[in-house]
């Protein structure tokens, strides 16, 4: 009995216990409240590259093998095996080039645009993207990217007419004889290049003849139908949207798709069997090389940005990990005190019939009240701010005057914060196992005090 | 010297105790061969100059420090044969000890320091199922000792006397068949000495249990019907009718 009520009285009567019990209170809350945000912001950049690259990419080699003939330069083959599996939802083919685009007509200095715009980095060269639409909408966040500005009342002069066919021409068209084709550019390469809906850009690109081998320069004339924001800056910037046909056209009809996004049904549940199933299918068609390196899912292709993500977590869990060992530090140095300045009643302790156990255990639990009372307050905090860290940044920012988070970086309004109860446990469970490891070197100590010494110690 | 006679059981029995602490490389004899027998009931003024071994022996008979020889029966049980937690709960159950400096916790309370030898023999299920008996008897203590309105007060608010008044009654919590005493009354002026001791006496007469008291001062010795002197770490003296060792 004596331990339990020794060893609380021993705390709550120093105030010094105090500084240890603070500090594992802030260390457990900045862990859970930092690992939750970082949680959440890998969330978002998940759903953020999954919703841009769809589940599962096929990408045909276009490299002729020698016992099979070149991939076929139509999708339509292809579509028809994807689509026949039923754990798909959707497949989309798309064509993918680089190129350059130049408003027509512009009167701004454009060598200023491309030389010295910090978004363009000198070189605006575009990835082009040709598309279906009815499917990319199956597989893809475009519709959500184009309704982002069209149904912005801010934006909404920058968007599309109609979301459901978004290469529609723009109202009140001039109508100077050019056929018309559409294209869809990336926010922030429309404000780069201070386009506005119905302007004329022309669109460059290089294509090598298949049979001589030169390069030859192609270019068409496009009209902006509207502007997309995925929220993520390199699309937003580096991407415009064409029809497919109008694109493979810009291409010389050399081919007309060079990938098919797949979605699937379930993607946790299927992603690596329907990979597998979909390249062995394939590959007896002959539609694609066969090496193993053309059906990939989007984790596969994206998996670099998504370990660094988690690797960040990790390595900032690591580094505040330290401030639990500092506060276990600030534990033992306090308990060491203590057992300084408690030799005495060590000793009277043992002449009232305590053993060297009991004598043991009275301190580790004064370091487990500490933990469990640091812990414990430790959790609550960081949940409470895991969860209201959204209003509480903007409470401090205007405290401060100062925009900690700014928001316009990112697709999210709010800071996202996802608490996994896992860690938490973990965390509160760390911090314990901590605590008790620094104040078992003092407890040990006091456990292996003479208690003569400790009585004579007057 | 005291022999006890065959058949008599002992609240306390010294067997040939000797103890020697190495000083660099000579060896120090501090005690040499101390028997020593104390019927239950009866209280034993050990006296001697400094330097005779007295402290050494209350502190071996209280199952304090190991011998270097011979052995301790501490209301029958052979305390240095056990192992240390069987020792620690003799030490609990059997002996009490009140020292020169008191030595009471000062984050405890008067109350919560008399019960401190009873939370220390109970589980915290006994001791939630005994704690009205035992604050009970705790607060009886304190109030035969006049300490009634001072039961929640720390030891740092506390005269020495009082604080000695509650070192007695800790030690009288569990009641000990033997009470080991350094100097009761040594830090204390001598009127509160002198009722410490009324006190201390009076409980002895009603409990009846043994007493060691170590003492330099020679009232105290007289009231004690047997006094021990030691002298060189051997017992030179006992007036329990048997002469000297």
């Amino acid at each position: 009995m004596y331990k339990l009520f020794l060893s609380w009285r021993y705390l709550t009567a120093r105030r010094t216990n105090l500084i240890g019990i603070v500090g594992i209170t802030v260390g457990v809350g900045a862990l859970i409240m930092i690992l939750s945000i970082m949680t959440g912001f890998l969330d978002e950049h998940r759903a953020a590259i999954r919703g841009g690259l769809s589940d599962l990419v096929i990408t045909p080699i276009h490299l002729a093998r020698s016992d099979r003939s070149v991939p076929p330069r139509e999708p339509e083959a292809l579509l028809e095996i994807v689509r026949a599996d039923p754990r798909v939802a959707g497949a989309a083919p798309r064509l993918v080039w680089g190129g350059m685009i130049s408003p027509r007509g512009a009167q701004t200095d454009l060598s200023e645009v491309y030389y010295s715009h910090p978004e363009t980095g000198n070189v605006p060269v575009v990835q082009l993207i040709g598309i279906d639409v009815a499917s990319e909408y199956q597989v893809a966040n475009l519709r959500e990217a184009l309704a982002r500005v069209s149904s912005d009342p801010a934006s909404a002069r920058h968007g599309v007419r109609d979301l459901d066919d978004p290469f529609a021409a723009p109202r009140d068209l001039d109508d100077d004889g050019i056929a018309y084709r559409g294209i869809l550019v990336g926010k922030k390469l429309y404000d780069t290049f201070q386009l506005r809906v119905g302007d004329r850009v022309n669109v460059l690109t290089a294509v090598p003849d298949p049979r001589s081998g030169a390069v030859k320069s192609n270019n068409l004339i496009f009209t902006v139908c509207g502007a997309f924001k995925t929220g993520q800056s390199e699309i937003d910037s580096d991407i415009a949207y064409f029809d497919r046909r109008a694109l493979a056209e810009l291409i010389g009809n050399e081919r007309s798709f060079s990938t098919v996004l797949v979605k699937l049904h379930d993607f946790e549940r299927d992603g690596a069997a329907t990979r597998a199933d979909l390249e062995q299918r394939l590959d007896k068609a002959r539609l694609i090389r066969g090496e193993g390196d053309e059906v990939s899912t989007w984790e596969d292709l994206r998996g670099s940005l998504i370990a660094a993500i988690e690797n960040e977590r990790i390595l900032i869990g690591v580094m505040l990990a330290l401030v639990l060992l500092v506060a276990g530090f600030t534990v033992f140095a306090i308990l060491s005190m203590m057992v300084v300045e408690k030799r005495r009643d060590i000793g009277i302790l043992s002449a009232l019939g305590a053993t060297r156990g009991g004598v043991l255990s009275t301190f580790l639990l004064i370091a487990f009240w500490d933990a469990l009372v640091g812990a414990v307050s430790g959790a609550v905090l960081g949940v409470w701010l895991a969860v209201k860290i959204d209003p509480f940044e903007r409470w401090l920012s205007a405290t401060i005057g100062y925009q900690i988070w700014n928001r316009e970086i990112y697709l999210f309004d709010t800071i996202p914060s996802r608490i996994v109860p896992i860690a938490v446990a973990l965390i509160v469970l760390g911090a314990f196992a901590c605590t008790l490891l620094f104040a078992a070197i003092p407890a040990v100590r006091a456990a292996r005090l003479d208690p003569l010494e400790a009585l004579r110690y007057e | 010297m005291s022999a006890p006679a065959s058949g008599t059981r002992h609240a306390l029995e010294v067997r040939g105790i000797a103890k020697s602490f190495q000083v660099g490389s000579e060896t120090l004899d501090v005690l040499r061969g101390i028997d020593l027998a104390i019927p239950y009931g009866q209280p034993v003024a050990l006296v001697g100059s400094s330097g005779a071994g007295k402290s050494t022996l209350l502190h071996i008979a209280g199952l304090l420090e190991r011998p270097s020889a011979g052995s301790v029966r501490v209301d029958g049980v052979d305390g240095w044969n056990l192992s240390p937690d069987e020792r620690a709960k003799v030490r609990n159950r059997k002996v009490g000890f009140v020292f020169q400096f008191y030595h009471l916790l000062p984050e405890l309370s008067a109350l919560e320091n008399v019960l401190l030898p009873a939370m220390i023999a109970h589980s915290p299920g006994e001791y939630r199922a005994a704690r009205a008996q035992l604050t009970e008897a705790a607060l009886g203590l304190l109030a035969r000792f006049g300490l009634q309105a001072r039961t929640k007060h720390r030891p740092s608010q506390l005269s020495g006397g009082e604080r000695q008044r509650v070192a007695l009654a800790r030690a009288l919590i569990h009641d000990p068949p033997i009470l080991i005493a350094d100097e009761p009354t040594g830090n204390l002026d001598s009127a509160t000495g002198e009722r410490v001791l009324e006190l201390l006496f009076d409980e002895q007469r009603t409990r009846h249990f043994a007493m060691l008291l170590v003492t330099h001062d020679a009232k105290l010795a007289a009231r004690c019907p047997r006094t021990v002197t030691m002298r060189d770490g051997r017992i030179v003296g006992d007036t329990n009718g048997s002469g000297a060792a």
